[in-house]
């Protein structure tokens, strides 16, 4: 089986949601829309307090290159537009929008046989970002500088306890294929790889009954056909869902230091994301819903729902039976890359993979203690720094040695944390010492 | 409202801490300590009290490292129940090791003055638990062997098996007769002792002598298994020493004029003997101490087993100690020198060189002339 060099066996906790089916979020009073939901300058607002809008219907619009639009998730009236706080601890603008219980829906026209130009401005007029965490906005991201021969679709979600691209490969097998194939369409590739771990043994062999979609043996690959996607059993292993791992494991290419996978001829685009363009192209929806998981052993029912972009996670934690009473820690997105939260006050994004309510038992409340050179972390970090030596000088505040062991080199995949026997605070140090060598600079 | 924990990612980490590690240490040190008073305890019927020593020996050696670890840090103000909460078994492991490297015939203050300095000089002044530049227990033991000399016992014994007398140290052999060529070890560099051990005996350590805790390398190894299993050892490292120390002293062996047959007869005797095996399970392998890179430990232990063999000979003794002690001071070398390549690595390109220009001056050189003109 395919993989990198480095990373760890996470325990998965996906049996919590697995197996359930994808819900709908049903239509709830309040809205907060985030104009900041991407990578980039934050959306202009289009609309003004008082107007009516319908669902779908565009209300910030792309302020430069690097920005995408956003649309109403709901029927209503636009009540005010105020500064929130966001998941990541930030502040930013938010659209608050009230239902008004109508059912009307605006959608782009249905494309049919596009060209690879007006899939890419379907892309950036729905408003796509990469669903994966990100959140850079896809139309950008689908005309690189450099020339382009491979795409992978990251459908590893190595983050323990998610599900929400599990379901979305199970129970939307057809879309989600046919989404690939217009991302490929839109770079002109034919090489296209869906890279998959192996704890999604179900999905792995639905996508593998349909057309045109081959495993990765010898045997399959003699037999090639020209628009075959290849789909690539990984191991299971922390972080094998990161762009540049999922690359190495899947083409064996090495994304230098400080480039973008274009730079070795690869794009790579998350599961979510290739629906969304599907939905975009053929259906003309434009991005204001997602998949989400919602999951933990704090959470009384744990669900995979479609939610619209906007809704607050105080009404998803209602839907899915509450909160437990041992739940110490709440995360937006996934346990290892994800956002701790204050309270249950904040709204969703387009990036929002996962909402998670951790016990006691399940987070991490222990205090660190002083490191004892073990080397775990630099055995595991998949990008070979040995982040003893980052965490170190942090501490000391020596900013210039942090980033001399390739403090700015680091994703912050948090395998070194995880591993931790003193449980040092290795992440962290990391953010500090990039913050710090920005300042500086 | 309840409150909750706020923190950076990861907000999962893995159940291993630095305690549950120690804690697997000491619990992997036990066959090896048990199995070493049983030995003391029955080998020689003329001392049956060895057994009880030897246990007394590792008790108090325990006791002072703890203690002297918690009265430092009072002395630093930092309350009881925080020293008992942040306690994280590491100086228990430092005692045992210092209990172990001791002989039943020590005095009993030999084991206290070991674990306090090994304790509050070699690790707590210089920061506490992982802040040591040499292993705490290496230290300790070699702070005994010279500070005591007699009073350590075991170093009478290696010093006058070195000139020919065994006297100091009765012999534990069944029958309570004075062996000759007590260590085996000595049996291979001198032609004067006949080696009257087998490879089993050294093996089990049946009638061997040697300090409390090295002797039965069957213990030794199920407590290193042990580690392995746990995840707190890597097997490759006391494997690199071992061998490498055992494929040198053949070739020694060679050098000095044996036959190929003969010298591979050295081959397990000079494993099997001395501390080496305790010595590259147990302390050369301490975290601490050791390498951060797979390539530095690699040269690291290759390193440890080549002095090991070759200081053995030049001594005519056991010399894991010392050497790991020098090993250990290398450490920060190693660590410096040797960097890991980054995912993605590009070599930079070389600046190209200073075009020659006018005979044998530089274009640098043109600058500076042109300074100094100015």
């Amino acid at each position: 089986m395919k993989t990198f060099r480095g990373g760890f066996h996470v325990p998965d906790n996906k049996a919590l949601t697995a197996e359930a089916s994808v819900e709908l979020m049903p239509v709830v009073t309040d809205y907060y829309v985030s104009l900041a939901q991407h990578i980039g300058k934050p959306a202009q607002p289009v609309v003004n307090v008082g107007d009516e809008v319908v669902e779908g219907q565009l209300i910030a619009q792309a302020s430069s290159f690097v920005s995408a639009n956003i649309h109403s998730p709901v029927c209503g009236e636009v009540v005010e537009i105020v500064k929130r706080k966001n998941a990541q601890g930030g502040v930013a603008d938010c659209v608050h929008i009230r239902s008004n219980g109508k059912q009307d829906k605006f959608t782009l026209p249905p494309l049919t046989d596009p060209t690879p130009q007006q899939i890419v401005e379907r892309i950036a007029e729905a408003g796509i970002v990469g669903m994966g965490g990100a959140g850079f906005p896809t139309a950008v991201k689908l005309q690189p500088k450099d020339a382009v021969d491979t795409l992978i679709i990251n459908a590893a979600e190595c983050e323990p306890y998610l599900n929400c691209d599990n379901r979305l490969m199970i129970e939307r097998t057809r879309e989600f294929l046919a989404g690939v194939r217009l991302i490929a369409r839109a770079i002109n590739v034919t090489n296209v790889y869906i890279g998959i771990e192996a704890n999604k043994p179900e999905a792995y062999a639905k996508l593998l009954e349909q057309d045109g979609v081959i495993p990765d043996t010898k045997d399959a690959l003699a037999n090639r056909q020209d628009n075959d996607i290849v789909v690539v059993l990984l191991k299971k292993k922390y972080p094998q869902g990161a762009e540049k791992t999922l690359i190495k494991a899947c083409v064996n290419r090495e994304v230098p230091v400080g480039g973008l996978p274009a730079a070795v001829g690869c794009i790579v685009d998350n599961v979510g994301t290739a629906y969304a363009v599907w939905d975009a192209v053929v259906n003309g929806n434009t991005l204001h819903k997602r998949l989400m998981t919602v999951s933990g052993r704090g959470i009384k029912t744990p669900k995979n729902i479609e939610v619209a972009v906007g809704t607050l996670l105080s009404a998803i934690v209602e839907l899915c039976g509450g909160l437990d009473d041992n739940a110490v820690k709440l995360v937006s997105g996934g346990p290892m890359m994800g956002f701790s939260l204050m309270d249950l006050d904040v709204c969703t994004t387009k990036t929002d993979s996962g909402f998670l309510a951790l016990t006691d038992k399940e987070a991490s409340t222990v205090l660190p203690t002083p490191c004892i050179n073990c080397g775990r972390c630099a055995s595991v970090c998949p990008m070979r720094l040995m982040p003893m030596y980052i965490d170190f000088y942090t501490t000391v505040g020596d900013t210039e040695n942090a980033v001399k062991y390739g403090a700015l080199n680091c994703f912050e995949c948090g395998t070194c944390a995880y591993v931790c026997p003193a449980k040092r605070p290795i992440v962290q140090s990391v953010r500090l010492t990039k913050q710090k060598a920005k300042e500086k600079k | 409202m309840a409150n909750y924990v706020y923190s950076s990612s990861p907000h999962i980490k893995s159940p291993r801490t630095t305690r549950r590690i120690m804690i697997d240490v000491c619990i992997a040190l036990l066959p090896a300590c048990l199995a070493g008073c049983i030995l003391y305890g029955t080998a020689n019927v003329a001392f049956p009290q060895y057994g009880w020593l030897s246990f007394m020996h590792l008790a108090i050696c325990c006791i002072s490292s703890v203690a002297s670890e918690w009265i430092f840090l009072l002395c630093c103000k930092k309350p009881f129940k925080q020293i008992l909460r942040d306690f994280d078994f590491t100086s228990l492991v430092t005692g045992l090791l210092i209990g172990m490297n001791l002989y039943p015939t020590s005095k009993w203050y030999v084991g206290v003055l070991a674990s306090v300095f090994a304790v509050v000089v070699v690790k707590m002044l210089f920061g506490g638990t992982g802040k040591n530049i040499v292993n705490p227990a290496i230290a300790g033991r070699i702070f005994a062997f010279i500070a005591f000399g007699a009073a350590f016992g075991g170093s009478m014994y290696y010093v006058n098996m070195a000139s020919g007398a065994s006297q100091a140290f009765p012999s534990p052999v069944t029958g309570g007769e004075v062996m000759a060529g007590a260590t085996p070890l000595q049996a291979l560099f001198n032609a004067k002792y006949t080696n009257t051990l087998t490879n089993v005996d050294l093996f089990l350590g049946t009638g061997v002598p040697g300090t409390i805790g090295e002797t039965c390398k069957l213990a030794l190894i199920a407590g290193g298994i042990y580690l392995v299993v746990r995840g707190v050892l890597n097997f490759r490292w006391p494997l690199v020493y071992i061998a490498t120390t055992g494929v040198v002293s053949v070739l020694i062996a060679l050098i000095g004029g044996a036959t190929f047959g003969e010298a591979v007869k050295v081959f397990l005797p000079s494993i099997l003997s001395g501390g080496l095996i305790l010595g590259a399970i147990f302390m050369a392998t301490d975290y601490v101490t050791t390498p951060n890179t797979k390539l530095g430990n690699y040269i690291y232990f290759v390193l440890l087993g080549v002095l090991t063999a070759v200081l053995r000979k030049a001594v005519k003794g056991e010399a894991v100690s010392f050497v790991i002690l020098l090993g250990n001071l290398l450490v920060p070398l190693f660590d410096l020198a040797i960097r890991r390549k980054p995912f993605g690595y590009v070599k930079p390109e070389r600046k190209p060189r200073p075009k020659k220009v006018k005979g044998d001056r530089t274009v640098s050189d043109e600058k500076v002339i042109a300074k100094e003109g100015e």
